[in-house]
């Protein structure tokens, strides 16, 4: 197969950048995406040309390392996908695939197809874990789980924070992945000392990093490469709104946040 | 921890626009009732008996219409504010943009939201104008069991056998069935009270709403237009009461 | 030429008593940092997997002061996110005679005894700590109707003691790891480096005080000073170029230690996954492992006919050839990862290999789809058929799948002793970049086990132990130490080396042609002749590495072939170390299969006469003489004895 590759080229986070288009050929169709652009790559590289900087590790759809827009879509067109599961043999040969970096403010580009989602970290940094430190766990079995909650909290772990969600929302709202992460934990009961806590300091993150706000669109889960449901957005507003009304009776009776 | 401030997170600010929203589609719902008396062949009676009832409200009406007013308002600020925030969010846009269906719920109606709504925005002055205070329509009285009352029956007769009018109140109507197919379901979506198994459901529900809204709302300039009394014998009639 | 030094400088400090109560012991015995005192002790941390990130996030809880680097853009995808199949522990939640002691045997007697017993007892008492750990953090296992644990057999073990959550164990456990680390990062005892990749290892007084590193991004070295360096940087098959770890995954960080002085323990332990999807062409960058369960219902076979190249439906039953059910009549399909690898590898160099490339052979679930019927086969293997299906395009419900074995785990790494610290005072290697527990061969859902022990529940004692009993609070170095200016200047100096030298061939071309060599030769199988020509092999192809490679851009800027360089680079001399050691050990044990050294039915022969030891090897300054070094395994629990999958 042969592709014309159009690809977005920027030489750092403050240069400009702007699309090249580069010729491909020899690309089979078991070959996936980021293997045609190390094909690009090797081609540029002996050209003397400098290779197109791209993200990915695991190459098997669970590190979330890798994220491009392909065509107008978050790792492409295909559903419950990542861009390293996405093969080459989708596409028509001889057309020309387009390929950008994920945009949006809170992920800035590094250099041509890398981005930096950093505020993902901070915002699991804020609230996205159970305050428990190494040795003062109780006997797993002593706090029971029942299994449709346990299959439900793990519904919403399977997030891989890639970030396709944001790159996908018209808005570049980041809801899904907060939302995925307060909802696990909102199930669990492991998850209930710091609930309130969790859901104002991860929400309140989301909105300091910048990202823009939820039309309900659900582009985001059809972008999500592990199928993570909207209703988990809904949940954290529920959750919000419990945490916000609870915060201020707590701070009323004298208790504090 | 600092107080959150919920009515400034970005999820604070959408549970307002939802419950305004809501506000506005429960004023919408009892609006086309009221409207709806407009069909049945009684000369207009049902429909002055419902405006003169509402017009006789005194200052609960005021009350009425600057709560309407405010969630009007709110809705409208915070509309404008997701929309600059998703400037803000992604200064630089993609070259290619495309959905990936499926599960997406992003749609003509969901990507217009704010033209749909500035247009709505936009309509409102007029109709007020129009039939709220009844300028450029023909004023009369009428007597309505027993009682002296605004014709405002006369009103809309009049103003809907203008086609300009009739088929731009069409359009708007129209574009209001576009705003609620993606505006009512996204305020239940917004106010958390979703679960998964009920999110298609009232995604169905949505869309047969808007579409009754819509219908209902453009069936009364069509049938003023083609099928509606004369207003000049209307007049006549009135006049000879 | 192989060296074997005079007097092993090794000394494992295994605490005395009998192996029930050494660790017990030992945490009674070992000297502690008081609370006020951890903070102003620097750690420095490599690597964010399981071992890396539970021990900074430790750490942090503990009260000191950690530095924890990794390549990576964020803690969360270090490669142990990719492991599926789950994470032992003896819990016996199911009342089938599991127990520490059970772990602890089976994982002896699954290394090949080549492990060294102390270690593997503990790490089997800890598993439990391990599984009540994670369930606090709030990782969502498995569960029963009643809200219990639930546990699957796994590996061929005998009891049901692997914990797992869907097929994401090792995302989960990572996922909770990193929200334990993140927890430490918000409290500010834990400071994050991303995207830096360790160069050198920084030695003042001959103890590990901190570490160069390159910044991704802007391709600036970077100098950090601690009292302690951790290691848990992660095993090196991807020396194979193909194999199932990450791309990224890397010896660099291990070997760069091993030149400044630490040992580099049984580098040619290696192992090979029998289930992967199978190489479509020379431009693939990795193979994906699928879940050992499909050996459960799947059987494997390939044709009768040597290079037949009909459509595996118009191959008719008579004249297939299920060679595993032939040769081992008793486990059939299910006979462990080695041997069911090699026996798949000897089909295809004899010329029965299937699929375009003929290294692949079949499993086929036709029998099990008539058997159970399609929904059954679903249920139980539909998102693998699904994978699959993406990947190659075919239905495995239409057709038999194509597997082939591919390189997945190291067992070898950087040498340790009891506590977890290499030779070199003061560093640390932890999880799959040591060598300690796994013997020759590591069970299934054991590796999850050993990182997270050695993070969460060793390295918060042993570590303490060091720093108490050292004088690096008296002796605080700054990044202005000579020693830091002289490892910057020889960071730069290769860098300058490998961006200047402008030759034809890529870093990729010489990666993938290693592989080869790697493959063919240090493999699944290996002989004499085959490991000479490798090392001969491999030195040339470094001289051409050195001499002819392109690397491109420049070295201010983010530029992966760069990164991608001195890793291969490193590949280049671990490889022959490999080599070497393969070479040196005359025998076949676990994951190093010696042609040679085999029984009569084809099975791995130990000789536990001259090779029950762990062979430790030291940077001479040349590659391509090591000086060995000798630690003798001593078996007082578990007996020596032969394995048997007849």
């Amino acid at each position: 197969m042969k592709f014309n590759v159009k690809v977005w080229r920027q030489s750092g986070p403050n240069a400009k950048g702007g699309f090249k288009q580069y010729a491909v050929d020899g690309i089979l169709p078991e070959m996936s995406l980021l293997e045609m652009l190390d094909v690009l790559n090797e081609q540029l590289t002996k050209q003397g040309e400098e290779p197109v900087a791209f993200d990915s590790d695991c190459r098997e759809g669970i590190c979330g390392t890798c994220g491009l827009v392909v065509d107008g879509m978050a790792h492409g067109s295909r559903l419950k996908c990542t861009t390293c599961e996405l093969r080459m043999r989708h596409f028509v040969d001889g057309g020309t695939v387009t390929i950008e970096p994920f945009r949006a403010k809170s992920f800035p580009v590094i250099k041509d197809l890398v981005v930096d989602r950093g505020a993902f970290d901070r915002i699991m940094a804020a609230g996205g874990y159970v305050s428990v430190n190494a040795g003062s766990a109780p006997d797993a079995n002593a706090v029971l789980v029942p299994k449709d909650i346990a299959e439900k909290a793990m519904d919403s772990a399977a997030c891989i924070g890639c970030g396709a969600c944001v790159a996908a929302c018209p808005n570049a709202s980041a809801s899904l992945f907060v939302s995925a992460k307060i909802t696990q934990f909102s199930l669990l009961p492991q998850g209930q000392a710091e609930r309130e806590r969790r859901a104002l300091r991860m929400v309140g993150q989301m909105d300091q990093e910048g990202f823009g706000n939820c039309s309900n669109h659900a582009e985001c889960e059809a972008a999500c490469p592990k199928g993570i449901s909207i209703s988990n957005i809904a949940t954290m507003r529920r959750e919000y709104m419990r945490a916000a009304r609870l915060h201020e009776e707590r701070a009323e009776a004298g208790g504090g946040g | 921890m600092s107080k959150p401030c919920f009515l400034s997170s970005t999820i604070g600010r959408k549970v307002i626009a939802a419950i305004s929203g809501l506000a506005l589609v429960g004023f919408i719902v009892v609006h086309l009732a009221g409207n709806l008396t407009l069909l049945l062949p009684d000369g207009g009676a049902a429909f002055n008996a419902y405006a003169h009832k509402l017009a006789s409200l005194g200052p609960l009406l005021w009350v009425a219409r600057a709560g309407l007013l405010i969630f009007f308002l709110a809705h409208v600020l915070l509309a404008i504010g997701v929309r600059l925030d998703e400037k803000r969010a992604r200064p630089d846009g993609y070259a290619l943009k495309a959905s990936k269906g499926g599960p997406s719920k992003q749609t003509l109606s969901s990507r217009s939201m704010l033209v749909t709504g500035l247009v709505i925005l936009l309509f409102i002055p007029f109709h007020v104008w129009m039939f709220t205070l009844n300028k450029g329509t023909p004023h009369a009285m009428v007597e309505v069991h027993g009682t002296l009352v605004k014709d405002v029956y006369l009103a809309v007769v009049t103003a809907f056998k203008d086609p300009v009018k009739a088929w731009s109140y069409v359009a708007v109507m129209l574009l209001l069935g576009f705003h609620l197919r993606h505006g009512f379901w996204s305020a239940f979506q917004s106010l958390g009270v979703l679960r998964p198994k009920w999110t298609p459901a009232l995604y169905t529900v949505a869309f047969v709403f808007a579409a009754l809204m819509a219908v209902g709302f453009i069936a009364l300039p069509v049938y003023m237009l083609y099928f509606g009394p004369n207003p000049e014998t209307l007049r006549v009639a009135v006049a000879g009461h | 030429m192989i060296k074997v030094a005079e007097e092993s400088i090794l000394n494992a400090n295994i605490p005395d008593g009998p192996i029930e109560s050494k660790w017990k012991t030992h945490k009674a015995n070992i000297k502690l940092v008081s609370p006020a005192n951890k903070r102003k002790y620097t750690v420095i941390v490599v690597g964010t997997g399981l071992a890396g990130g539970a021990a900074a996030a430790s750490l942090g809880e503990l009260g000191y002061n950690v530095l924890n680097f990794c390549i990576q853009d964020t803690p969360r995808r270090a490669h142990s996110v990719a492991a599926q199949g789950g994470i032992n522990a003896a819990k016996n939640y199911q009342n089938d005679g599991d127990s520490v002691w059970r772990l602890f045997y089976d994982t002896v007697k699954g290394g090949d005894f080549r492990a060294r017993e102390a270690n593997v007892y503990r790490l089997a008492e800890l598993s439990t700590n391990i599984i009540d750990q994670c369930a606090a953090q709030g990782v969502p296992f498995a569960r029963e109707y009643g809200g219990t644990l639930a546990n699957r057999s796994f590996g061929g073990a005998q009891v049901s003691r692997t914990f797992y959550a869907r097929g994401q164990t090792g995302q989960q456990l990572l996922l909770g790891c990193y929200s334990s680390l993140m927890r430490q990062v918000d409290a500010g005892r834990v400071k994050l480096f991303t995207r830096r990749e360790m160069l050198d290892l920084v030695l003042v007084d001959g103890a590990a005080r901190g570490i160069v590193c390159r910044n991704l991004v802007t391709g600036a070295v970077e100098s950090y000073a601690a009292d302690a360096v951790l290691l848990a940087t992660g095993g090196y098959s991807t020396v194979f170029f193909l194999s199932t770890n990450a791309v990224n995954c890397n010896v660099t960080a291990a070997w760069r230690c091993h030149k400044k002085g630490a040992l580099f323990a049984n580098p040619c332990y290696t192992q090979i996954h029998p289930t992967c999807i199978p190489l479509a062409g020379e431009s693939q960058s990795k193979l994906t492992l699928m879940s050992e369960s499909l050996r459960n219902d799947g059987r494997v076979w390939v044709p009768k006919k040597k290079g037949d190249t009909r459509p595996a439906s118009e191959i008719p039953e008579g004249e297939r050839d299920y060679f595993l059910e032939r040769i081992y009549p008793a486990f059939g399909n299910l006979v462990p990862r080695d041997i069911a690898s090699r026996a798949a590898k000897r089909m295809c160099d004899t010329g029965y290999g299937v699929g375009g490339t003929g290294y692949s052979v079949y499993l086929d679930f036709g029998d099990a789809i008539q058997r159970l019927g399609r929904d059954v086969v679903r249920d139980r293997y539909g998102n693998l058929f699904d994978m699959y299906h993406e990947i190659t395009g075919e239905s495995p419900y239409e057709m038999p799948m194509r597997i082939y074995p591919a390189p997945h785990y190291t067992m070898g790494g950087l040498w340790v002793d009891y506590n977890l610290m290499s030779n070199i005072p003061g560093l640390h290697v932890l999880g799959e970049a040591n060598f300690s527990d796994h013997g020759a061969n590591r069970l299934g859902a054991s590796a999850l086990m050993q990182g997270l022990a050695d993070g969460y529940f060793v390295i918060p004692y042993t570590l303490g132990h060091y720093l108490a009993g050292s004088d690096v609070l008296k002796n605080k170095v700054t990044t202005d130490h000579p020693a830091f200016k002289a490892s910057v200047a020889a960071v730069n100096e290769q860098t300058k080396r490998l961006v200047g030298a402008r030759g034809k061939r890529t870093v990729r071309d010489f990666h993938w042609q290693l592989g080869r060599i790697m493959w063919d030769h240090v493999g699944m199988a290996r002989n004499e002749k085959g490991l000479e020509g490798a090392i001969r092999d491999i030195r040339a192809l470094r001289e051409e590495f050195w001499r002819d490679v392109n690397v491109g851009g420049s070295d201010g800027d983010f530029n992966k072939n760069l990164e991608f360089a001195g890793r291969v680079a490193d590949f280049m001399e671990q490889g022959e170390l490999m080599a070497l050691d393969a070479l040196h050990r005359k025998e076949s044990c676990g994951g190093h299969f010696r042609e040679e050294f085999q029984t009569p039915e084809g099975e791995a022969r130990r000789d536990d006469q001259n090779f029950c030891y762990v062979g430790a090897w030291q940077w001479s300054g040349n590659a391509s003489e090591p000086v060995l070094h000798k630690e003798d395994l001593e078996f007082d629990y578990v007996h020596l004895a032969q394995r048997s999958y007849k």
